[in-house]
């Protein structure tokens, strides 16, 4: 996973497959403190608000608590999903029995953070139903393009 | 500072110091006994006082933090409060009683429709987590900069910002959707309908023109509807005006109802 998460920068995803799981990777230099970041990242109920791919996250985002996810990538389902790992300010982690999706932030040059996203789905039985799940390239470009420019705009802030 | 010195500034401080703590708590009662117990504190603490910051921001630190004690043990509201309040308000005889009594008698008991604004803004704000609430009115209407704020809140600039940015465009989105005023599909006619009843004489769209935010709601856009929003609470002390008797006594209503309705 770690080769695919520095080969996805500039907001460009990325995406290897195997013959027994996907991994989609993203990543993007934010001009933003990491706190407004993080704190936009774990505030469930707001995501609708900025994130273009999401219509709505139910629950908390804290170690050990289960959310309810509704994406534009498939709007019809609900990913009922388990809040795996937390590292504040760093990573975190959340997925179900198919897959996990672990978000990092990391120091950049010149006081910008790095964001990625990365997600990896997979097991025994994936090959029967690989083809039914859509790319997720476009959704995860999206993802960070909204998060970059919300980031961004609450940094700019006057002070 | 000398104990003279202090009281002089807290003078200046205290006027502002209490309208703020009114506006996020919506309860006289409550403001009056922060600004006390914030003067209590600070007489006990004015040896620590370094002029690290203003002694605006540091008594607005004190008093920020016994009003987020104060609050913490309150749920917060919700932002349709005008609806849940005005449901209320016309199943009690004895408030519109005591309003047009107020309007009769007080020499602050007039009904303005600015004062109205104002109002309204502090009830839907309760609306907001606390800590955006906060944050909202230290910058936005005491004028503030997010580093004082990160001082008197004892958190982040960044965490300043974001709180910020989040209530923000949460107020922007709720009286977008509500305010007649500023969007013509607005839901809350309020202030219009309590002009009528106790300016009767008043022409309403005459009056609105007088105001900035209603007169340019067509012309500039939401992120400026909200400052212009902001301006009115700016302009306005809620413990001395002509409309202070007839807002504090709706607002004590509007207090009550929410604490049994939340």
């Amino acid at each position: 996973m770690a080769s695919i998460m520095t080969q996805a920068q500039n907001g460009k995803a990325i995406t290897e497959k195997t013959t027994f799981s996907r991994t989609t990777s993203v990543s993007t230099t934010m001009k933003a403190d990491p706190a407004i970041i993080w704190k936009l990242l774990t505030n469930a109920s707001d995501f609708p608000r900025w994130n273009t791919t999401v219509i709505s996250i139910d629950g908390k985002i804290a170690t050990g608590e289960k959310i309810k996810l509704k994406s534009t990538l498939a709007p019809k389902r609900t990913f009922k999903l388990k809040i795996k790992d937390i590292e504040p300010q760093k990573s975190l982690t959340w997925g179900d029995g198919q897959g996990n999706r672990v978000y990092s932030l990391k120091m950049g040059d010149n006081g910008n953070t790095v964001f990625n996203m990365t997600e990896k789905i997979g097991g025994f039985m994936f090959p029967l139903y690989a083809k039914h799940i859509p790319s997720f390239d476009q959704s995860f470009e999206q993802f960070a393009a909204d998060l970059k420019k919300e980031a961004e705009s609450i940094e700019a802030i006057k002070k | 500072m000398t104990a003279e010195e202090f009281n002089l500034e807290f003078e200046t401080i205290a006027p502002p110091l209490k309208s703020y703590l009114l506006r996020i708590t919506a309860s006289v009662h409550d403001a009056e006994d922060i600004v006390h117990d914030t003067y209590l504190k600070a007489v006990d603490k004015l040896y620590t006082f370094r002029h690290e910051s203003s002694i605006k921001t540091w008594l607005f630190s004190i008093a920020s933090n016994i009003a987020k004690d104060n609050q913490r043990v309150k749920k917060r509201w919700v932002e349709y409060v005008t609806d849940i309040c005005k449901q209320e308000a016309l199943g009690n005889k004895q408030f519109f009683q005591e309003a047009m009594q107020i309007a009769t008698t007080s020499p602050h008991g007039a009904f303005e429709i600015k004062e109205h604004i104002a109002f309204c803004f502090t009830c839907i704000s309760k609306s907001l987590p606390l800590e955006q609430q906060l944050c909202l009115y230290l910058k936005e209407v005491y004028e503030f900069k997010v580093g004082e704020i990160a001082v008197i809140l004892d958190i982040s600039e960044a965490m300043v910002k974001y709180y910020l940015h989040v209530g923000r465009t949460k107020m922007i989105q709720v009286f977008d959707g509500r305010c007649a005023l500023i969007n013509k599909t607005g839901v809350c006619h309020q202030c219009s309908e309590l002009n009528g009843i106790f300016n009767p004489k008043q022409k309403f769209q005459e009056e609105i023109m007088k105001i900035e935010m209603a007169r340019d709601a067509e012309i500039v856009d939401k992120e400026q509807l909200f400052d212009l929003r902001m301006q009115i609470l700016q302009s306005l002390d809620p413990f001395n005006s002509g409309a202070s008797a007839f807002q504090l006594h709706h607002l004590e209503h509007n207090r009550v109802v929410m604490e049994k309705y939340v």
